[in-house]
């Protein structure tokens, strides 16, 4: 798992590369917390995340109440199918704002 | 045309780095039993929240313990059985959690056995001769 950072408008696009699995979790969580010290306006590239556990799943539920808590904002897009099935069973397509490409979530 | 009446034992160490193994294990097996490709996300996903529930929590100890995970094809049905030897614990009884609740009073925790009984469709537990056992079991045969 890796990410890649890059800033377009007034959001930080992070591009999430791999398997966000309980192995590689914390590392996602660091990397991520360092972020919002530095950006409250996030949008997570999802394009090539391949895959997801419920720990995983957490990091984004605490992102998205701590970036709530600091009056910020986080959009997720490109969800691979599998992902997208996993967040719909989860509820977290109820509780994220998800758009299908880059464009869409830049401009919204 | 999976292949039928296969069926395979592998033991793990209670260590989640054993997780990388797990996910070859389950990638080798959905190619050489022939079963649908999108199954492999499935297998990797109840097999990491099945084996993570049992190393972060079946011990009491410090010990090493030997996790055994069995796969049986028969008829479109895939069964896996985990097996350990901690303290009882019975995940089928575990609430599940509420995923309609709002962001603020949504709880972080608590999807992994929600996921696998969403995947799966038969979990059931077992204690036998001190050991924990438990079934999972998914039907494949609507699915591409």
């Amino acid at each position: 798992m890796k990410i890649s950072e890059q800033n377009i408008k007034n959001y930080t696009v992070v591009a999430i590369d791999g398997r966000l699995d309980t192995n590689h979790c914390d590392t996602f969580e660091k990397q991520m917390m360092e972020i919002v010290t530095r950006s409250n306006h996030l949008i997570l590239d999802c394009k090539n995340l391949e895959y997801i556990s419920s720990s995983g799943l957490r990091i984004f539920l605490v992102l998205q109440k701590k970036l709530m808590a600091l009056s910020g904002q986080m959009k997720l897009c490109q969800l691979q199918p599998a992902i997208k099935e996993i967040f719909e069973i989860s509820g977290f397509t109820m509780i994220f704002s998800i758009f299908s490409d880059l464009e869409k979530a830049l401009e919204s | 045309m999976p292949d039928q009446n296969s069926i395979r034992r592998l033991t793990f160490q209670n260590q989640l780095d054993e997780l990388e193994k797990i996910h070859l294990a389950a990638s080798e097996i959905v190619e050489q039993w022939n079963l649908p490709a999108h199954l492999g996300f499935t297998l990797d996903l109840v097999l990491e929240e099945a084996f993570t529930n049992i190393v972060l929590y079946a011990y009491n100890d410090k010990d090493q313990h030997e996790i055994i995970i069995e796969f049986e094809n028969t008829g479109y049905t895939l069964l896996i059985t985990l097996v350990d030897d901690g303290q009882p614990y019975d995940p089928t009884k575990k609430d599940d959690p509420d995923i309609t609740a709002p962001l603020s009073e949504r709880e972080v925790g608590g999807l992994g056995i929600f996921l696998i009984r969403k995947m799966m469709d038969d979990v059931r537990y077992e204690r036998i001769s001190n050991k924990n056992v438990l079934k999972l079991t998914k039907n494949y045969a609507n699915e591409n």
